[in-house]
């Protein structure tokens, strides 16, 4: 363009400073150019960043960390910003850390079973990358195609296969950090197991990115099942289908993934961007998948048939094929986005259970959907008790989002209150600060705030996420001896 | 040098602490959390020191102070809580021994994935507090892959949940990880939750066998597996020595687990024997529950009676750097300075080596392991040694950069050290 306008220089003397450290390039400070970063995959809370810097490597993420801890600005991590509690949304204009530059596969060392990458490198990149050999990472949020997996180590990311293959804690052996004073931190960076001391690995994976910043990960890489076989069960009643699920699990079967959607879900999918022609009517399908041994797999699935059957199926198959069971994987993994085909806006919730008692929160999910006037879809990890109520709602009528948010809390505290937990893989963030509460005491939200004390002393880096605010009793006790001092 | 042999006869606590300490002669013994609680609340007002017992097959892990205050034993505080079969999970008190709860949840054909030393004896909350796992890591991962949640008593009386009761949960700091593996330097657990397996239907274990000089061999088939389509449950590197205490069969030895439905198990097994190079013995072990039972009793504990002195290492590094750290063992054996039976998982990375031998050669033994796992980028933790001697080598191995966090932690946790001081790295 012509006219193009010549964008303001900076005028900020912080902003220029950390300019010098990752380069003219690498920093974003116009208000138009931060509106992308007011958010994550949390739309319902915006607020603009200071500015955005895109390091490019661990030197530059250390000068920069250092800077804004020695002026007092506070910063925070983002990925590629498919967090779904809030965990990267500036709340204090905080300058906001892209590790998106940071993007490279550094080695893979497929003997001792380890990879390791910078932590703006895509998930499915990795099993991409090694699977010419044979091998996955098996971590697979639904995200995985656009998530970083140093996103992943901040939220401990689950996915479909976490039920056999674990989450993201477990995947983790070594990491790289520079702690919010500037220090880098080596844990086990052999990936060696067990290093002596403290597990600090396993506090970092999940901490949502409030006790350092990754910026190496090594990661245990795992070698390709042998066979899958997937099946795909239709059920008149939830509760035939919550049945299932016990017994599949009694049998002593583990199966790679056990995913359900209801009713409301199955109409969303449908109308979505990768239909398979669910019937209609359906009141619950099963996504079932077994790996493994070829040899042992059809025994397995001989087994899950018959549970279905004893249990009211109304129709079940196997994938004929690898493009089948594709298919039936891109219409489940791309459903919460599939919301958007019949409703305007949605909120996704993250609630887990103990999986004897799907039947009785399934219920009370329906009454809380009943109360609010909200239709609320279900789609969930059914194998681990992991639930994704989705809540239908349209923010342009006046409280509708606040509805939407109230019937979210709803939904949480009958997680909580049948034992259960407020989030199982997509963390806390801003937007389940409050829920904390109803399943921790002071005591315990206390002791948990005093392992940030120890990485993250002065509150700069993410701060405001993860833990209740105002009011906590530690807070307070902090500012009467704060004022005490004063005086 | 004799080869070392294990008496079967077990001291109790009160004799084994006369060599391993970590022990005062004053011991509580609470049978329920509110009194452990009353105990440990007044122990921290009074500013004293307490050191933790459970089964006490542990003393001799760690600890070099010389006087605590009061022993707090959790034997007492036993028994399973909670045991929903449909969810698989299972809440459990620390005192109950490893096969009081592997037996009650067989009887639902279900497990605690673990396999660690001394079962009968060793305590689910001792196991936790030392994250003890043992060849079916590999599959199954270790203790801090199977715990959900705990209660834990903080020293000033608190008592905190962490995780939950659900198998899968991110909802504020892993906390439950900082405890697992800390020795007890920052609670008293009381709970614990852990996540369940089906029994598997059928298993096998398999040994692949070959002359000291072809332990190049057996690595380069060992890499030939890992790198196909089977699925093994241990692939446990023995020492020549140790076979032959085992097997009567002086080479090196690799037992290969698999457990599975039967066709899966039968069908890794064949493939085992047909793709074996020619150097390479393979043999089937008949009774494979009993084989296991009695692997997880091969090593000494503070329990086990010995004239001798005697030590167990953990050795950590990467997983094929378990033939280096396997092979060195089996040099130093030939040195006959000292006995030395080892073994290591080539798919998890992690060896213990069991010494006997005199106080010199043990300690001289110890420091030289450790110092070769260093250059192998890993490390060697001291698992069993008699006190005095523990004043004599670095049983941690050298302290992280990071020592500082670690400190900090224990600080925030235990601010005047009333819990297990001294037992653990960098003094913590």
């Amino acid at each position: 363009m012509l006219f193009k306008k010549k964008k303001k220089d900076i005028e900020d003397e912080h902003l220029k400073n950390l300019a010098k450290i990752v380069g003219q390039k690498s920093i974003l400070h116009h208000k138009e150019d931060l509106l992308s970063y007011d958010c994550d995959g949390f739309t319902i809370h915006k607020s603009l960043p200071k500015a955005v810097i895109f390091p490019k490597n661990t030197e530059e993420v250390v000068a920069a960390v250092t800077y804004c801890s020695t002026h007092n600005i506070p910063f925070l991590a983002r990925g590629a910003g498919t967090g779904l509690s809030g965990g990267a949304i500036p709340l204090h204009e905080e300058v906001v850390i892209s590790l998106v530059k940071m993007k490279n596969l550094l080695s893979v060392d497929y003997e001792n079973r380890q990879a390791v990458v910078q932590p703006g490198y895509v998930n499915l990149k990795l099993t991409n990358s090694i699977s010419a050999k044979g091998y996955y990472y098996a971590p697979d949020p639904s995200s995985q195609y656009v998530c970083t997996i140093g996103g992943n180590v901040a939220e401990n990311a689950g996915g479909a296969h976490c039920l056999k293959y674990g989450v993201t804690t477990n995947h983790i052996l070594g990491l790289e950090l520079v702690l919010p004073n500037g220090e880098i931190v080596e844990i086990s960076e052999n990936g060696v197991p067990d290093m002596p001391g403290y597990d600090l690995l396993g506090i970092l994976t999940g901490s949502e990115g409030t006790l350092g910043i990754v910026t190496k990960i090594t990661v245990r890489i795992l070698k390709n099942p042998e066979g899958k076989k997937t099946v795909l069960a239709y059920f008149d009643r939830v509760e035939d289908g919550s049945h299932a699920v016990s017994d599949i699990i009694s049998a002593g079967i583990v199966p790679a993934a056990l995913e359900m959607m209801d009713h409301t879900a199955i109409e969303g999918v449908e109308a979505g961007a990768f239909p398979v022609g669910h019937p209609k009517g359906i009141e619950a399908l099963l996504l079932i998948e077994v790996d493994g041994i070829i040899e042992g797999i059809d025994e397995q699935i001989d087994q899950i048939l018959s549970v279905c059957r004893n249990h009211n199926v109304r129709d079940v198959k196997v994938a004929r094929d690898e493009e089948e069971r594709g298919r039936w994987w891109a219409n489940r993994k791309t459903g919460f986005g599939a919301m958007g085909a019949i409703s305007p806006d949605y909120l996704v919730q993250d609630g887990v259970i103990p999986r004897s008692t799907l039947p009785k929160v399934l219920n009370n999910i329906k009454e809380i959907s009943n109360e609010y006037n909200l239709r609320i879809a279900n789609i969930f990890h059914a194998g681990d008790g992991n639930l994704h109520p989705l809540i239908l709602f349209d923010s342009r009528i006046e409280g509708e989002t606040e509805k939407a948010l109230k019937a979210g809390t709803a939904c949480l505290k009958a997680c909580a209150d049948v034992g259960g937990s407020i989030t199982g893989e997509h963390g806390v963030g801003i937007e389940k600060k409050e829920e904390m509460r109803f399943i921790f005491t002071d005591d315990e939200l206390e002791a948990q705030i005093a392992i940030r004390e120890v990485f993250n002393p002065n509150d700069l880096l993410n701060k405001g996420k993860l833990f209740p605010t105002p009011s906590r009793c530690m807070d307070i006790k902090k500012v009467i001896k704060e004022t005490a001092a004063a005086q | 040098m004799d080869k070392p042999l294990l008496d079967r006869k077990l001291l109790s606590i009160e004799e084994s602490a006369v060599t391993f300490n970590n022990w005062s002669k004053n011991v509580r013994s609470p049978s329920t959390e509110v009194e452990v609680v009353e105990i440990i609340r007044s122990a921290y007002e009074k500013g004293q020191h307490v050191s933790l017992v459970s089964g006490g097959t542990k003393l001799g892990y760690g600890g070099v102070k010389s006087e605590y205050d009061l022993t707090l034993s959790l034997k007492d505080l036993k028994g399973i809580v909670e045991h929903t079969v449909g969810d698989m999970t299972v809440t459990v008190k620390p005192g109950t021994t490893m096969k009081e709860l592997q037996d009650y949840l067989q009887n639902h054909n279900q497990m605690v994935a673990l396999d660690p030393s001394w079962p009968e004896q060793a305590t689910i909350g001792g196991i936790v507090a030392s994250n003890d796992s043992g060849p079916k890591r590999l599959k199954y991962g270790s203790a801090r892959d199977h715990v959900i949640g705990m209660r834990v008593v903080y020293p000033d009386g608190k008592v905190i949940r962490t995780g939950g009761k659900v198998v899968k949960n991110v909802a504020g700091y892993d906390m439950n990880k900082l405890l697992v593996g800390s020795m007890g330097t920052l609670g008293i657990i009381t709970e614990i939750t852990l996540k369940l397996r089906p029994v598997p239907k059928s298993e096998n274990l398999i040994r692949l066998s070959v002359r000291e000089e072809a332990l190049d061999e057996l690595k380069g088939y060992t890499k030939q597996i890992q790198d196909s389509m089977l699925e093994p449950v241990s692939l446990e590197l023995v020492t020549p020595s140790l076979s032959q205490r085992l097997f009567h069969d002086e080479g090196y030895s690799l037992l290969i687990a698999f457990e599975d439905v039967e066709k899966s198990v039968d069908f890794q097994t064949n493939w085992v024997e047909q793709h074996k190079p020619a150097g390479v013995n393979y043999t089937t072990i008949s009774n494979v529950k009993e084989f296991w039972n009695a692997f997880s009793e091969i090593h000494p504990n503070s329990l086990t009676d010995s004239k001798a002195t005697q030590a167990l290492l953990k050795v950590g590094t990467k997983n094929l750097d378990v033939f280096s750290i396997l092979s060195e063992c089996a040099r130093i054996h030939h040195e006959g300075k000292v006995t030395i039976e080892a073994h290591g998982g080539a798919g998890h990375g992690l060896s213990t080596v069991f010494l006997e031998g005199d106080d010199a050669a043990i300690v001289n033994t110890i420091n030289h392991l450790q110092h070769y796992a260093h250059t192998l980028k890993g490390y060697g933790v001291v698992k069993h040694l008699p006190f005095s001697l523990r004043q004599s080598v670095n049983v941690w191995g050298d302290e992280p950069s990071y020592f500082k966090i670690f400190e900090g932690i224990k600080h925030k946790h235990d601010p005047k050290n009333t819990l297990n001081e001294k037992r653990y790295i960098g003094g913590i």
